[in-house]
């Protein structure tokens, strides 16, 4: 029997220990759902008090948790949906992965105030406008680069692959789900899991924030840990910190662990590859007996059923028949094209209209406050570029040490793995106490927050591409006796050189972003803050200055991408060309 | 086959073209006019060199492309989008790696309308006729090549094509498995077990080309054209070492060396521009090298290619060098040594550099980049070099040749390259 499904790994059992665990998986997912659907329909509260026992902290936890992974939903659609459209048509790739480059750079905060106002302005009774709000600030921190890797999965798909699938007569629908998925499989759970990081980011922001005299709180654990700061109580901070760890490391070992072990069936180059990851909550899954029990699949409808179908199915065939000519192919095909047409249409149209709002808006701003901008932009320029040279001076020594040894990179990597993806900004108020104690201004200060932001994405990246070193270069500078001084010199530096400009372009945007709440600082009842850019963007939205907010977004949005063109792209484009490793 | 009555034509190619914009904006002509038959029970054949264009004139003619002009008829019919009664089989076997072997093979099937009990009935027959019958569940990955390649055949035999398309499918495969799999093809065209009624087939390799068609397709480059058309009536099944076969193989390298090593015309009145072959100065030492120890330092194209151990295209083009510099003659088949040659083989190695720079000095091509360099004081933008040689080149990538020419500069001492500065300059022997 060839149709057969392939045979069970498991001699079949009885229900044991592992259907235990997935039946309290489900059913703890389902009262979370319930819970927070509960929180979603409740009337609106513009500041829900918060509660600062720790026994309330479980729960506020879980529903930033939710936060995160609705979100995390949302962006994978609007990847599938980009990325799909992007690939397809070279139109709206020509338009759409320049708008998405210049999303990529704007920070939270410009999209803060359309949202919130917008959402709340549409449910003005009910939770949902304000929960909505958190949901796409998260998102708009998840989406974009898993965007960008479901459009590079399908633009380097092999020809010849496409090619199998259209002379199978394969459906469009049908080479998306077995075709363009599965190759993007990899890319969208790796990325997946970068964007989840990076959607905490900003956690205490997207759950409490000032706008103009409205304060803004939903029930989380970011929410909490504001309220925590604000109060001077660091018992809730420190408990706060400790919450958030737990949630990470949790969501690393039952949600992200077993999908990159699950992705790694959609490998499509035909190699080994290295060692497998493992996931023993993938193990457990698979082993369970539930699994078996999905009757869907072979189900086949009665037979007095099907026979009182026959009527139907005959008028279905034949109007597929009817359907099948060329003609209602072309139809179709004309339709999806218009209805791009249209859909490309209204995204121009909503910048053309946006950047009108924003032109309003900026007329709107006193000539002062644009030289304040452009100084304040300057100060802000030279503390990220600090961030990045201070980061480098000790993740670039640190990366290529971890990474010449597989003994300690072993042993480091999940705790670097855990400081990585712990939203930094959660740290800043401890980080700030330090600083005030050694008596630091604030304006050095800040530097040492943006390294806090910035310094994983060097260090990560140094350390993969000193790993990735063809062994046989290592043992050539062995053989030839190479001081260590020079084995550097020759050796790591280059080969993590190319790896060394990514992880640059990542954490000067890491940087900027973090300019936002380094610059300023909310630090018991008072608030500190330096000059800079990232302080005026913080404070035109708490005095909901809207042409103050437009002009700071924009001169950020601005200086990151034409940083990114002007200097950060030609030196990948070097560091590739001249210290790539391909000959 | 009888001669009498001609099997009626199963495909038409009308005055195919192809043309591409390349993202540097140079066209690029990949076919140009080019008519041809398929009939039924035939196995039709393209040879050619590297660039020809012969892949793509087979998959415009499974209609997976659209030709930029010109019409493919299937009985009679203009074919628009993918030929419905077609199977194709592909270099890199093109497996979804994340299907079972079965999986695959049943790919085509449901689209052409099988129930579930068909598609299991008729994954079972490909499988046991491509001798798989046991690995239905495998994954791609756990299979070798050569069992990769079979599960390719099986899959496009699985939809009962009338016509199989194979591009270059013995290529990604150890020559053993190569020729085994080669003969269990032909066998299975010829017993009438299956639908299959002709095969359309790409190949680089002469033997291959002999070995499995009936007729033979020899193309040309720059712009891809039909250069030739040859029949090969030998009897099926085909014996590679028999006398017959030897002698088919040599009259088809007597036509292609025709084709692509053209007897050279007496000199014209203005020395005209040719590109020079992508090919390594210690290709073409290694070349002199070899005549040099010959009888009369003189020997045959396609046993030079086969002794050394390098396929054909390539030999063609280190041989077209060397003849560019003076170093070889090539009439007809054979490859002869100068006088040139003998010399620059005589001196010394040290002082071979000297000599090879003033024939390059020599050279049209190289005489005019050097002239660039002079124009421009010595130094010379990389992009002024390779808009030239577009210009000149059209159908030529211009990169390509942009190497070969700075290898072989740098080889001599005429001048060096900075990859980063993007900039050549000339050095002390220019």
């Amino acid at each position: 029997m060839i149709a057969a499904p392939p045979p069970s790994h498991h001699p079949a059992r009885r229900p044991g220990l592992a259907d235990l665990a997935v039946l309290a998986l489900v059913a703890g997912g389902l009262a979370l759902i319930i819970s927070f659907a509960r929180e979603f329909r409740a009337p609106m509260v513009a500041a829900v008090p918060i509660d600062l026992r720790p026994s309330a902290l479980p729960r506020y936890t879980m529903y930033s948790f939710i936060r995160g992974v609705l979100a995390l939903a949302i962006s994978y659609l609007f990847a599938v949906g980009f990325g799909w459209t992007a690939a397809r048509w070279r139109t709206a790739e020509r338009l759409l992965l320049p708008v998405l480059d210049i999303l990529q750079s704007v920070p939270v905060l410009g999209f803060l105030p359309g949202l919130v106002l917008g959402l709340v302005a549409l449910f003005p009774a009910r939770n949902v406008g304000l929960e909505l709000a958190a949901i796409l600030m998260i998102f708009t921190a998840q989406a974009w680069n898993l965007a960008l890797s479901f459009y590079n999965s399908l633009k380097s798909i092999p020809q010849e692959l496409r090619e199998a699938c259209r002379m199978a007569a394969w459906p469009e629908w049908r080479q998306f789900r077995q075709l363009m998925l599965p190759a993007a499989a990899q890319g969208l759970v790796w990325n997946g899991m970068l964007s989840m990081a990076g959607g905490w980011f900003f956690l205490m922001i997207n759950e409490a924030f000032r706008l103009g005299d409205h304060d803004f709180r939903l029930p989380g654990v970011g929410a909490y840990m504001s309220v925590a700061v604000e109060h001077g109580d660091s018992r809730a901070t420190a408990l706060a910190l400790v919450a958030m760890a737990v949630m990470i490391v949790a969501s690393d070992r039952l949600l992200w662990r077993p999908l990159v072990v699950w992705a790694q069936k959609y490998r499509l180059d035909d190699s080994a590859g290295g060692p497998a990851e493992e996931s023993w909550i993938l193990g457990v899954l698979q082993r369970s007996v539930l699994w078996r029990l999905r009757p869907a699949a072979r189900w086949r409808p009665p037979r007095s059923a099907r026979k009182a179908a026959l009527p139907l199915r005959r008028g279905i065939r034949r109007a597929r028949r009817m359907l099948r000519p060329r003609r209602a192919v072309l139809l179709v095909g004309c339709l999806t094209r218009g209805a791009l047409v249209v859909a490309l249409a209204a995204v121009a149209l909503g910048a053309v209209v946006g950047l009108y709002r924003v032109g309003r808006l900026l007329v709107h701003l006193p000539r002062a406050d644009w030289g304040n901008l452009a100084g304040a932009a300057g100060l802000t320029f030279l503390r990220v570029m600090s961030a990045v040279v201070l980061s480098t001076l000790w993740a670039l020594p640190v990366g290529i040490w971890v990474g010449t040894s597989p003994r300690i990179s072993r042993a480091l990597a999940p705790v670097i793995q855990l400081f990585a993806s712990f939203p930094a900004p959660m740290l800043f108020p401890i980080v700030v106490l330090v600083l005030a104690w050694l008596g630091v201004p604030l304006g050095f200060g800040a530097i040492a927050l943006m390294v806090l932001a910035a310094q994983w994405y060097i260090l990560f990246n140094v350390i993969s591409a000193v790993e990735a070193a063809p062994g046989q270069l290592a043992e050539a500078t062995l053989a030839f006796r190479l001081p260590p001084w020079q084995r550097w010199r020759k050796l790591y530096i280059p080969v993590a050189f190319p790896s060394l400009v990514t992880g640059w372009i990542t954490a000067a945007g890491g940087a900027w972003n973090a300019a936002i709440v380094a610059e300023y600082v909310q630090q018991g009842s008072a608030v500190r803050t330096t000059t800079g850019l990232g302080s005026l963007i913080s404070l035109a939205t708490e005095r909901a200055n809207f042409p103050l907010l437009a002009g700071g977004v924009l001169v950020m949005s601005g200086m990151v991408v034409g940083w990114n063109r002007a200097v950060w792209r030609p030196l990948a484009r070097l560091a590739q060309t001249r210290f790539g490793l391909t000959q | 086959m009888t001669a009498a009555t001609t099997p009626p034509v199963l495909l038409e190619a009308r005055n195919l073209t192809q043309r591409y914009r390349q993202p540097n904006g140079q066209e690029l002509e990949a076919l140009r006019d080019i008519s041809l038959t398929v009939r039924e029970k035939e196995v039709v054949a393209f040879v050619g060199p590297s660039g020809c264009g012969k892949s793509t004139l087979l998959r415009i003619l499974v209609g997976l492309m659209r030709p930029t002009s010109g019409e493919v008829r299937y009985r009679g019919e203009a074919l628009s989008g993918v030929l419905h009664s077609a199977g194709m089989v592909f270099q890199s076997f093109a497996l979804l790696p994340w299907l079972t072997v079965a999986e695959n093979i049943a790919m085509g099937l449901e689209a052409r309308g099988a129930s579930p009990g068909e598609t299991t009935q008729a994954v079972e027959r490909a499988l046991d006729l491509v001798g798989l019958g046991g690995f239905a569940n495998a994954y791609p990955r756990e299979l070798s090549g050569g069992m990769k390649q079979r599960v390719g055949f099986a899959r496009a035999l699985a939809v009962e094509p009338e016509v199989l398309f194979m591009d270059e499918p013995f290529g990604s495969l150890d020559p053993l498995t190569a020729e085994h799999l080669r003969s269990q093809v032909i066998e299975m065209w010829g017993d009438g077990a299956n639908r299959v009624s002709s095969l359309v087939v790409v190949t680089h390799s002469i033997e291959e080309a002999v070995f499995l068609a009936g007729r033979i397709f020899v193309m040309g480059a720059n712009p891809g054209v039909v250069r030739a058309e040859i029949a090969n009536t030998l009897p099926y099944p085909r014996q590679e070492r028999s006398a017959d076969f030897g002698a088919m193989v040599e009259r088809l390298h007597a036509v292609l060396t025709d084709t692509l090593l053209p007897e050279v015309k007496p000199a014209a009145a203005a020395p005209r521009l040719i590109p020079f072959p992508r090919v390594h100065v210690a290709e073409v030492t290694g070349l002199l090298e070899h005549l040099i120890r010959r009888p009369e330092g003189r020997t045959d194209v396609f046993d030079l290619a086969e002794r050394v151990g390098v396929d054909y295209d390539r030999m063609t083009a280190v041989v077209h060098a060397a003849e560019q510099l003076g170093y070889v003659t090539t009439p007809g088949d054979a490859v002869v040594l100068t006088a040139e040659g003998r010399q620059l083989m005589a001196v010394e190695i040290e002082d071979r550099k000297v000599a090879l720079r003033s024939r390059l000095q020599q050279h049209p091509l190289f005489a005019r980049v050097l002239e660039m360099l002079r124009q421009g004081e010595g130094e010379l933008e990389d992009t002024d070099l390779l808009e030239d040689l577009t210009i000149f080149f059209p159908f030529i990538p211009a990169q390509a040749l942009f190497e070969t020419l700075v290898e072989w500069g740098r080889a001599v001492e005429l001048l060096d390259h900075d990859p980063t500065r993007e900039r050549l300059w000339l050095t002390v022997g220019g």
